[in-house]
């Protein structure tokens, strides 16, 4: 069965907040290649996973993961 | 902490740098270094059949040291490489993997068991061939039975490497720098997985 889409926008928090990707992941506990196929939607995480990401960045999951892709930034103004 | 642990901490340890990057950057070279670790057991495997037809004889002695110094050279480099291109998925204990690797490492345990399935299945297909009738082939000499098993334990040893490295995509950038320069692209852009 294929797998249904996840978007997300890790790389947008990460970048706002100025973390690593070495730094995510060793606050995730995930290997930082991890954080980079997250980051370019080759691997799709857990549930548990995807709620420690949103509690890292302290956000509600659904801004950091989505089933629909996330409107471009500035489309919204 | 056991020796055993040692050596995992130490293994895990030397996953988390890049090495031999040049040889694993781009699926082809992947593949390619898949295929040189497939013709290193390819390469013990016809040993065991050339031992099969024309061992005990000094001839046979040669012909195991050339064909074993042959599989060696393919096998020893490739599989090297391919732990450092997968940061140990294969090697490493589960609890030293994050979930992406134990995934990822699950898909290619169940390609490599299949593949290890068929491979059975033809090996036992082909001696039971061999040995049917009087021939000369009929009598299987303990050099070619033995270096068959190393064969057969190589390849089901290395069978899910050489799958998760066939599968790998190509991985993140490794380096701060890169890191940053990543940032200033990924910023506006978004990811999603299929």
């Amino acid at each position: 069965m294929a797998e249904e889409p996840v978007f997300n926008r890790i790389a947008v928090l990460r970048a706002d907040r100025g973390v690593s990707r070495r730094d995510l992941a060793a606050a995730l506990g995930v290997h930082y290649q991890t954080v980079g196929y997250l980051e370019r939607g080759e691997y799709s995480p857990s549930l548990h996973l995807a709620l420690r990401i949103a509690e890292f960045f302290e956000v509600p999951v659904e801004v950091v993961f989505s089933l629909k892709p996330f409107p471009k930034l500035g489309s919204t103004l | 902490m056991s020796w055993r642990e040692r050596w995992h901490a130490h293994t895990a340890r030397s996953m988390e740098h890049a090495m031999f990057v040049p040889l694993y950057r781009t699926r082809a070279r992947r593949r390619l270094l898949v295929a040189t670790g497939a013709t290193g057991l390819l390469v013990m495997w016809a040993d065991a059949v050339v031992s099969w037809y024309i061992a005990p004889s000094d001839t046979a002695v040669t012909v195991n040291f050339v064909l074993l110094t042959v599989a060696l050279v393919c096998y020893l480099p490739s599989v090297t490489t391919l732990n450092a291109a997968t940061r140990g998925l294969a090697s490493l204990p589960e609890r030293r993997l994050d979930e992406r690797q134990v995934a990822e490492r699950l898909r290619a345990y169940t390609v490599a068991n299949t593949l290890m399935r068929l491979i059975l299945t033809l090996v036992v297909a082909l001696v039971l061939a061999s040995m049917w009738g009087d021939g000369p082939a009929a009598r299987v000499p303990g050099a070619a039975i033995a270096l068959g098993l190393i064969a057969v334990w190589l390849t089901h040893l290395v069978l899910p490497l050489l799958v998760a490295g066939w599968r790998l995509p190509d991985p993140p950038p490794d380096d701060d720098d890169r890191d940053d320069h990543d940032d200033h692209h990924q910023a506006g852009d978004q990811a999603g997985v299929a």
